[in-house]
């Protein structure tokens, strides 16, 4: 057998003809994981091939069906958090500047346009020494700080950009994502206690306290948007919104409440209690140092990602623009609108948190309380109202 | 009656939207900030424009200065010290100022009477070494000084204005004047010697038991920039500061 060009190796067979292929439609990330690997392992296997001429081997890696599939998810999930690492940086980016510019000052500077600020810190992060507190209760410590940061990129990595990017299409999408959104509460309390420092327990008990009666008033608009579109799944939310109208006009009153509910649930300033960084120090994350508080912080913009990015799927269309053809449109860049539109309403955050003042322990649990849990009422019987008074 | 909770919202609830105002404040700063140029400046790359008499630190005029020694006197943190300069082959006496004491007061030019000592707008002092700090005579010397550097420290008196001189302005440090003991005087020169200004003429105002002549010095009241080195180098204490004002 003589030479075999690598071109003969990297054929880019389409990934839906797999015989293991998981999804009913078309996966954006899983074909880009798909190519990867054929690029990958297309390489490795020429490569092989080259030292042993007319082996098995070579074969077996490129065209068997099994081995694909497994690379081709293994890429697709680095592909995914890749993505959402990001967006995740570009909303820090975006943060910095427009917060700079609001403050009438200049913001980062390090790199083009600033963006490499970031990883400069994240940088100086890594090199500060790692300390666990003496008298910590180390399982708790580490277990906590654990589950905050890995649903919180679970969550941002859940969030589907269009309807070819996701991992899983799921019916009961909505309520996972907000079932692992109030995973993080409990978790901050536990660290609070675990840290044996008194900021930190005040602040851990600050935050469960604000975000669970913050999640209340989440769920009941969870509850009427998925009552109006008949569905908790994601795609059929923004598919429904699509075919009728953006859930902002029907329920501008629970539009409000969550805006500022998920403000709370993010810890963002003008709900950021749980830190109060003058009273506090840091609150519940003052034992937590180098690496670990960098990632703390970094999975409190991924909550903020996700935060931006319900508000986007359940009132503003998902990936969707109005008075265009649904069919035209997914043949564009759905996953761009969707983030500009992501970037749009973090924004609205930045712009929340440069105006105003931290507000009052007893304040935020009196506007949690009493304001928006009557009014996310009210917003569900319009609601249902509407739904079934046939008006949609 | 359960009602009786809602009398603890407010009553005018549309004044909640004062919320609103400080978002509005933001998003003017925003836009401004961006079609211009935020307030920051970049330092090491641009500069603040800055007046001709901002009080950095200490400048000399080296052929100007007389070496009277009020900078020295005058200076608050004592930075200030009267050394030995060669001028043309001749040696004479100038400042030398350690800027790391220095507070950029300005108050040696400010007290200096023939305004040789000037501010520059010079504030990029850091140094590697304590020495380089030291700022000679010759160091300390600023090329491109100009009037506005010169500080003037001149008074309009009142009783200058009562008698209607009303253009007059008085430096009132150069005011005061030395006064003569003259019995105390031993005719030793020392004050003529030592008067930067050759304020002090020597004169003879008779004969000791001895027959020799006794000289005095009278003091030129308008050369005199009152710097009382006469007064300190005296060794009788014969000379004293009368003070005018």
């Amino acid at each position: 057998m003589g030479y075999s060009s690598i071109l003969d190796w990297v054929k880019f067979n389409d990934p839906m003809l797999n015989e293991f292929y998981a999804y009913k439609v078309y996966n954006l990330p899983y074909d880009i994981g798909y190519k990867l690997w054929e690029l990958i392992g297309g390489a490795l296997a020429w490569l092989i091939n080259l030292i042993f001429p007319g082996n098995g081997f070579s074969v077996t890696l490129i065209s068997s069906d099994l081995l694909s599939n497994f690379f081709a998810i293994v890429f697709m999930v680095v592909v995914i958090f890749a993505v959402a690492f990001l967006i995740n940086l570009t909303m820090i980016w975006e943060e910095r500047k427009v917060l700079g510019r609001m403050m009438d000052r200049r913001a980062t500077r390090i790199g083009p346009l600033g963006y490499l600020q970031n990883l400069a810190d994240g940088l100086k992060t890594f090199l500060k020494e790692n300390i666990t507190p003496d008298k910590a209760d180390k399982k708790g410590y580490m277990w906590a700080l654990t589950l905050v940061i890995g649903t919180s990129v679970l969550l941002a990595c859940m969030i589907p950009l269009s309807h070819r990017w996701f991992i899983v299409d799921y019916n009961t999408g909505l309520l996972l994502i907000f079932g692992l959104f109030a995973i993080a509460p409990f978790m901050i309390l536990v660290a609070g206690w675990a840290q044996n420092n008194k900021y930190s327990l005040l602040g851990g008990m600050r935050a469960a306290a604000q975000m669970i009666s913050y999640e209340v008033p989440i769920l009941l608009v969870f509850a009427s948007v998925a009552l109006m579109a008949g569905s908790f799944n994601i795609n059929d939310i923004v598919n429904m919104q699509a075919e009728t109208m953006w859930f902002i006009i029907p329920q501008i009153l629970g539009f409000l409440v969550f805006i500022v509910a998920a403000i709370a649930e993010a810890e963002r300033i003008p709900f950021d209690l749980p830190e109060a960084e003058a009273e506090l120090v840091e609150g519940w994350q003052t034992e937590y140092s180098g690496m670990k508080w960098g990632l703390i912080m970094l999975g409190d913009y991924f909550r903020g990602y996700v935060a931006c990015a319900l508000i986007v799927i359940l009132f503003l269309g998902g990936w969707y623009l109005p008075f265009f053809d649904v069919g035209m449109q997914q043949d564009w860049l759905p996953e761009i609108v969707f983030l500009l539109k992501v970037f749009l309403v973090f924004f609205v955050f930045i712009w929340v948190r440069a105006a105003h003042c931290r507000v009052r322990t007893d304040q935020i649990l009196n506007i949690g309380w009493k304001v928006l849990l009557p009014l996310s009422v009210i917003n569900l019987v319009i609601a249902a109202v509407i739904t079934y008074g046939g008006w949609l | 009656m359960p009602l009786k909770y809602l009398d603890k919202y407010p009553k005018k609830a549309w004044r909640s939207l004062w919320v609103l105002k400080p978002m509005w404040v933001t998003l003017k700063k925003m836009f401004k900030t961006t079609l211009h140029r935020p307030v920051t400046i970049m330092y090491p790359y641009e500069k603040e424009w800055i007046p001709d008499n901002y009080r950095g630190r200490p400048g000399l005029k080296f052929e100007k200065c007389i070496g009277c020694g009020i900078c020295e006197r005058m200076c608050p943190t004592k930075c200030i010290d009267i050394v030995d300069a060669d001028d043309n082959g001749k040696t004479v006496q100038r400042p030398q100022v350690f800027l790391g004491r220095c507070m950029m007061c300005g108050y040696c030019a400010e007290y200096c009477p023939v305004n040789a000592m000037i501010v520059t707008p010079d504030y990029e002092l850091a140094a590697y070494t304590r020495e380089e700090l030291v700022y000679g005579p010759r160091k300390l010397a600023w090329p491109n000084a100009t009037e506005m550097m010169e500080v003037h420290l001149e008074e309009r008196l009142l009783s200058d204005v009562k008698r209607g001189e009303t253009g007059k302005n008085v430096a009132f440090y150069s005011v005061d004047r030395p006064e003569l003991h003259a019995k105390l005087c031993i005719s030793c020169q020392r004050c003529a010697k030592v008067c930067p200004t050759d304020a002090v003429e020597m004169y003879e105002a008779g004969v000791n038991d001895k027959g020799k002549p006794i000289k005095l010095p009278r003091f030129d009241n308008d050369r005199c920039v009152c710097c009382e080195k006469c007064m300190d180098v005296c060794p009788k204490d014969a000379i004293t500061i009368k003070e005018v004002l």
